[in-house]
């Protein structure tokens, strides 16, 4: 009973950990119309600057998430101007790899510059927790559960209550009347993958906290994000945000089954990915 | 007159690819004649032959059908695993044949039932599912201990570098004559009628379920072929060297590259990517991966027809070209 209520706890936490990394990847697409297959890679580039920040300079791992955000968003803004802006009119699937291109050369140059060792950043709670009966609530995961929480809402607000977040909208709705009504289109395109790249940052810097990082690490985070984001449905954050609050019971207790293991962990997710895109292809809140 | 010396330029260069291997090392010494190639060119150009096949074949699926697989790689393993458990002497211990003659078999039934589901999805949802089934069926592959776990198959070694050059070379040449045949015949017609307007296609009587899965089974039919002369070429498999998504990539850079939907293009962009690779860093290294990613960036801007598009299609190597590819898209 008492396992069964860890778990619990252990797959809510993680779910929202599963929202931080799908929430950018579902903007881009939403708004863009583009699958970012370089998500993974921003996950893993903001993981890497927490890092850096805590070994190098022993700053607090939750300190240094705003600047993930902020580097990253300079990174994805520049990307979208430089490159993918050049192609956003051609079919889908150019821009799928024009991404996978840049996925390629971000993780390589990690390759060269951090090496493949595994990394993990361990502050001096890392190993404690709030203890409620016979469940511990580790204070790390409670945190990246609240902070994730945090960063989807911010999202929902800029949207919903900014100009940039009309301009942002009014793209996604109808290009060109967003353009009539005097929205320069390039930057508001550079805008929302650059603050899907900050998500994305933000998550990097969360996950670091709670897992080993390594420069390959971010492949399976696109996937995730991918069946999150098909899982709730497309369009929305609070979409999002019960598609990887469910992921992450999926995978808790996935793993749990006989038979099975964190080994199947991608295996799981796809067999998620085909039944619901067989079943319900619009998602759960899908429209 | 321009067709006529690209022709010409094109059998001269099939028939170094086929004659010249005879000049390799040990054959080319005791016939008395110049040994031209080492050992280790000659496995370089067995990569490039695999590769073609690799391209040609993701081509018959993404080229001409428009169904852009990013999982094309699970053929590949398929077959490799196949054959490999047929003639591992821990498992059939069956001979060469036995082994070769299967791998395109158990690919091609998966063909089928990945197909059935996958190919009714489009675009995006299509590419991210064809990649998760490749990592899937990789990690479920390295979770069985029946087939060697993360360790891996060992078939029998066969030390005979130029059998296995001239195995692969006929599956390139099989590969291109298969996708010039289906480019002349009804199927060819039907995949780009549906890659250019499915429901227009399925209005004027195309089957277009059935044409997308017997494209989809050819493909894995030839990827397979090239991963079980692979698996007996290296005679050690695992996940890691034939489950790689770095080949799925592989294929369509290469395939875009060189102009995909065409039946040379993808074969231009094989060899002559290929034939980079290998001069760069001998197929592996960060560096050769970066270069990878940046040219597939500029292929995407510059060059979206491929190479081939300069030399026989509508697409000019002029700056005008460039500067109107350069242009950020606003309107």
């Amino acid at each position: 009973m008492s396992l069964l209520a860890q778990q619990l706890v252990l797959a809510v936490l993680l779910g929202g950990v599963y929202v931080a990394v799908a929430v950018g990847f579902s903007l881009v697409w939403g708004i863009l119309n583009i699958i970012n297959l370089s998500h993974g890679a921003f996950i893993v580039v903001g993981a890497y600057i927490t890092w850096t920040l805590f070994g190098r300079f022993g700053i607090d791992p939750f300190l240094s998430l705003p600047l993930d955000a902020l580097a990253l968003f300079v990174i994805g803004y520049a990307l979208q101007r430089g490159l993918i802006n050049r192609v956003i009119r051609a079919p889908v699937f150019f821009t799928l790899l024009l991404t996978f291109g840049v996925n390629l050369a971000i993780v390589n140059l990690l390759l060269a510059v951090f090496t493949s060792d595994f990394r993990s950043v361990t502050p001096s709670y890392a190993g404690s927790g709030l203890t409620l009966g016979p469940v511990v609530v580790p204070y790390i995961r409670l945190a990246a559960f609240v902070i994730a929480f945090v960063v989807a809402g911010l999202l929902s607000l800029l949207l919903a209550r900014t100009r940039v977040g009309a301009a942002i909208q009014a793209v996604a709705s109808d290009r060109d009347a967003a353009q009539l009504v005097g929205i320069d289109l390039r930057h508001t395109y550079a805008l929302t993958y650059g603050i899907g790249a900050a998500c994305a940052g933000v998550a990097g810097g969360l996950l670091s906290t709670v897992q080993a990082i390594s420069p390959t690490a971010g492949d399976p985070y696109t996937l995730q994000a991918f069946v999150i984001v098909v899982l709730g449905g497309l369009g929305s954050v609070t979409a999002t945000v019960v598609g990887g609050l469910l992921f992450g019971f999926i995978e808790v207790f996935g793993q749990a089954a006989p038979g099975l293991g964190a080994g199947y962990a991608n295996a799981i997710a796809f067999a998620v990915l085909v039944v619901v895109l067989v079943v319900r292809p619009q998602g759960l809140l899908g429209r | 007159m321009r067709r006529r010396v690209l022709g010409v330029v094109a059998v001269a260069a099939v028939a170094l690819f086929a004659l010249l291997p005879l000049l390799s090392t040990d054959q080319a010494r005791s016939a008395g004649l110049p040994q031209i190639l080492d050992r280790s060119q000659l496995r370089e150009l067995t990569t490039i032959s695999m590769f073609v096949v690799l391209t040609s074949a993701w081509n018959i699926i993404g080229g001409l059908a428009g169904y852009p697989s990013f999982g094309n790689v699970v053929f590949f393993g398929l077959g490799a695993y196949a054959t490999a458990v047929l003639t591992d002497p821990e498992h059939g211990h069956l001979p060469l044949v036995v082994g070769l003659l299967a791998s395109p078999l158990v690919p091609a039934v998966a063909a089928v039932v990945i197909g059935f589901p996958l190919l009714r999805l489009r675009g995006h949802y299509f590419s991210i599912a064809t990649l998760g089934i490749s990592i899937a069926f990789g990690e479920v592959i390295n979770n069985l201990d029946v087939l060697g776990g993360a360790t891996g198959l060992f078939p029998p070694i066969i030390r005979n570098d130029l059998l296995f050059y001239y195995l692969m070379f006929f599956a390139a040449a099989l590969t291109v004559a298969v996708t010039w045949w289906i480019t002349r015949s009804r199927l060819g017609y039907g995949l780009v009628a549906i890659r250019e307007n499915e429901e227009a296609a399925a209005v004027l009587g195309v089957d277009t379920t059935r044409y997308k899965i017997i494209a989809f089974v050819i493909a894995a039919v030839l990827t397979g072929l090239a991963g079980g002369i692979f698996a007996q070429w290296n005679s050690f498999i695992n996940r890691e060297n034939v489950f790689p998504v770095d080949y799925s990539v592989q294929m369509i850079l290469m395939a875009v590259i060189g102009g995909a939907g065409s039946i040379t293009g993808p074969v231009v962009g094989a060899v002559g990517l290929e034939a980079l690779i290998q001069l760069l860093a001998g197929g592996s290294g960060v560096y050769t991966q970066i270069l990878l990613g940046a040219l597939l960036a500029v292929t995407v801007i510059f060059l979206p027809r491929g190479v081939i598009d300069f030399v026989v299609g509508r697409s000019r190597l002029t700056l005008a070209h460039f500067r109107r590819s350069l242009r950020e898209t606003s309107v």
